[in-house]
């Protein structure tokens, strides 16, 4: 006999959706756990690693890949580059809904979730993480406002629309300011580590080499996003748009190669590349995987002009200059009397989690929200229904 | 000026009775597991018949310049004028960059508790209860054989050099402390190499420079960041409109062709 269950028509989502919520409860009962016993029974952190999967994930990780909407902002408004409109509106989204995941995820890391804002009062000028903490959450209001057009525009409010679009400009110009600030105070947050972290990544120049690989990160990300996006929602890849994107990668992957190779010769630690066992190893995987992958694939136009070639060139980058934010918040440092530290499954529950809120944020949005282009929307809302199965 | 305090260790005198652990957690109230002092480098060296075994009670070292301070968001971390680096509970959010920080990693967390217990930041505290009432940190107080020793940085530094000096072949000639991190209020002589006690390898010059000199830089980089921006978006602007002012029929066709 087969079982029939008949949900109720507003409750038949696709599959996928259901999976997602799943694992956003486990992870919402987790954190419950958290907030009430605290960090140590959910996960492995401890006093030599303070920071761990979350930090390295969530935080590194998530506002590094959030940097599509800040390289997007400026090309579109500020160079004023018009053809790359159709990718203005998803990058901006991506990068709203990358800083809300960010800052959901250090509520749960926070000692004291409750005193975020004592940021706001207690200013310790000599912090970088203060600089950062200010910056994200001045950039998640400009985020809001820069993709405010875009709800109103939903709910068909014409006025509100326009009046935002009128005075968009100082914003996404403060917006770039904040964003290239705090993608590079990330990594002058271990400059203070001099001591412990590894040679290979501690530099005076951490700074620019996070933004400008936030940079390959971030157009590497708009390429897979619009890749998985028209896949799904089964619309039109703006190949040719891609591929312009694609173009400047090897730039940006080739930038940070020389400035990794000219600050490790200048510093006399060219060496460091064989002598330095597993952290050799992981440095090489992500120059391997975030440069020099990247230059060879993207320059060649048959790997741009095809949507699988410009999916694999991008998720190689992403997987390389992601495994350097984990080298250098993570992997790279080096602790006293080190009683080892691997993020246990319920830790990790917690990210997945918010990852999972975050894909179904942008799957509605999607669906219910002008992202695309105008006309392309109408196109895609027909054609829409169609994914559920 | 106020005398600033600093204790000396002595490692030549260390028995490992750990009587300082126990006192610091009598003193503090911390359970033993969460005393602010655990050992450091203990165990036997070397190869019979020469052996030799050090220990070393390893607690904040109580830097001039310290990183925890300069990590601190909020500004939890002070480093007050006698010498104890203090923190105010009431301050922390509980970001553990301080634990980050460190290059000696002694800031710990209360791993264990939730939001309404509240989780803290524990550390050394150079016992600041006992200095107002002119006593000394209850560490020192109580160790038998005087391997720590609590007096004004300054002498106890000059003490440190004399001590060496009275017994070349007892010590490595060389006060940890002194100049490590920029100066630490904890100083430390010791038989074996400083690495062999579990203390890291320290430039002399305070580890926070570099941080510290890149945030002084921020504001007139987001500044002249946003200046040149503005800049570029007006004359982008400009140019376009020059551009569709000089060849008006060329855009309408461009246009006409994309659509």
């Amino acid at each position: 006999m087969k079982l029939r269950i008949n949900f109720h028509p507003a409750l038949r989502w696709p599959p996928i959706v259901w999976v997602l919520l799943t694992l956003m409860a486990i992870g919402f009962t987790v954190a419950m756990v958290r907030f009430a016993l605290g960090i140590g029974p959910i996960s492995n952190l401890n006093n030599a690693y303070g920071w761990g999967f979350w930090i390295s994930f969530d935080l590194f990780t998530g506002v590094a890949i959030s940097s599509g909407g800040f390289i997007m902002a400026g090309l579109v408004y500020i160079l004023q580059i018009k053809e790359l409109k159709p990718l203005l509106r998803p990058s901006v989204l991506t990068a709203f809904i990358g800083y809300l995941m960010v800052a959901i995820a250090l509520l749960v890391d926070l000692g004291h979730p409750e005193r975020i804002w004592y940021m706001l009062i207690y200013w310790n000028h000599t912090s970088v993480l203060l600089e950062i903490g200010i910056c994200v959450m001045s950039y998640l209001t400009v985020l809001a406002i820069e993709f405010a057009p875009v709800v109103f525009e939903g709910m068909k409010w014409e006025k509100p629309a326009h009046f935002v679009h009128k005075f968009i400009m100082p914003f996404v110009i403060f917006g770039v300011v904040l964003s290239t600030l705090h993608q590079s105070s990330l990594g002058s947050l271990l400059l203070i580590q001099m001591t412990k972290l590894h040679p290979l990544w501690w530099t005076p120049i951490l700074p620019v080499m996070f933004f400008t690989s936030a940079l390959s990160i971030g157009l590497s990300m708009i390429i897979f996003e619009s890749s998985l996006s028209s896949r799904y929602f089964k619309r039109g890849l703006e190949i040719h748009l891609l591929e312009k994107l694609a173009r400047a990668i090897p730039y940006t992957a080739g930038t940070y190669l020389v400035l990794k190779l000219a600050d490790l010769a200048f510093a006399g630690e060219l060496g460091l590349l064989f002598t330095s066992g597993t952290m050799s190893l992981l440095f090489w995987a992500e120059i391997l995987l975030g440069c020099i992958a990247p230059i060879v694939l993207f320059s060649m136009q048959k790997v741009r002009q095809s949507p699988n070639g410009l999916l694999a060139g991008a998720i190689i980058t992403l997987l390389g200059m992601i495994l350097n934010r984990f080298n250098v918040s993570w992997f790279g440092i080096a602790r006293l009397n080190d009683p080892g530290y691997a993020p246990s499954l319920v830790e990790m529950s917690i990210s997945v989690a918010i990852f999972s809120a975050g894909i179904l944020a942008f799957g509605l949005a999607a669906k219910y929200l002008p992202l695309f282009d105008a006309e392309e929307h109408t196109h895609n809302a027909v054609s829409a229904p169609a994914t559920g199965d | 000026m106020t005398k600033q305090y600093a204790y000396i260790f002595d490692a030549t005198r260390c028995i490992d009775c750990r009587a300082c652990m126990i006192a610091c957690s009598v003193e503090n109230n911390v359970e033993m597991g969460e005393s602010y002092i655990w050992l450091a480098g203990a165990g036997v060296m070397g190869e019979y018949p020469n052996l030799k075994r050090a220990s070393m009670p390893y607690h904040c070292m109580h830097c001039i310049e310290p990183d925890c301070a300069s990590a601190c968001p909020v500004g939890a971390w002070n480093k007050r004028e006698d010498g104890p680096v203090v923190y105010e509970a009431d301050k922390c959010i509980g970001c553990r960059y301080c634990m980050n920080a460190c290059p000696f990693q002694v800031p710990n967390f209360d791993w264990n508790k939730g939001v309404f217990e509240g989780a803290f930041i524990r550390k050394c505290t150079m016992c600041t209860q006992r200095l107002e009432v002119g006593q000394v940190p209850a560490c020192v107080h109580t160790c038998p054989t005087d391997a720590l020793k609590f007096g004004e940085r300054a002498d106890l530094i000059a003490e440190a050099h004399a001590r060496i000096d009275a017994n070349p072949e007892r010590y490595i000639n060389h006060v940890y402390g002194e100049f490590e991190n920029g100066g630490t209020s904890y100083l430390i002589l010791s038989h074996v190499p400083f690495s062999e006690l579990g203390l890291p390898e320290m430039p002399e010059t305070p580890v926070l420079e570099v941080s510290e000199a890149v945030m002084e830089g921020t504001i007139p980089f987001a500044l002249a960041w946003g200046t040149v921006l503005t800049g570029v978006a007006i004359g982008v602007n400009q140019m376009n409109k020059k551009k569709e002012a000089a060849a008006p029929v060329a855009a309408e066709k461009e246009t006409e062709a994309k659509s």
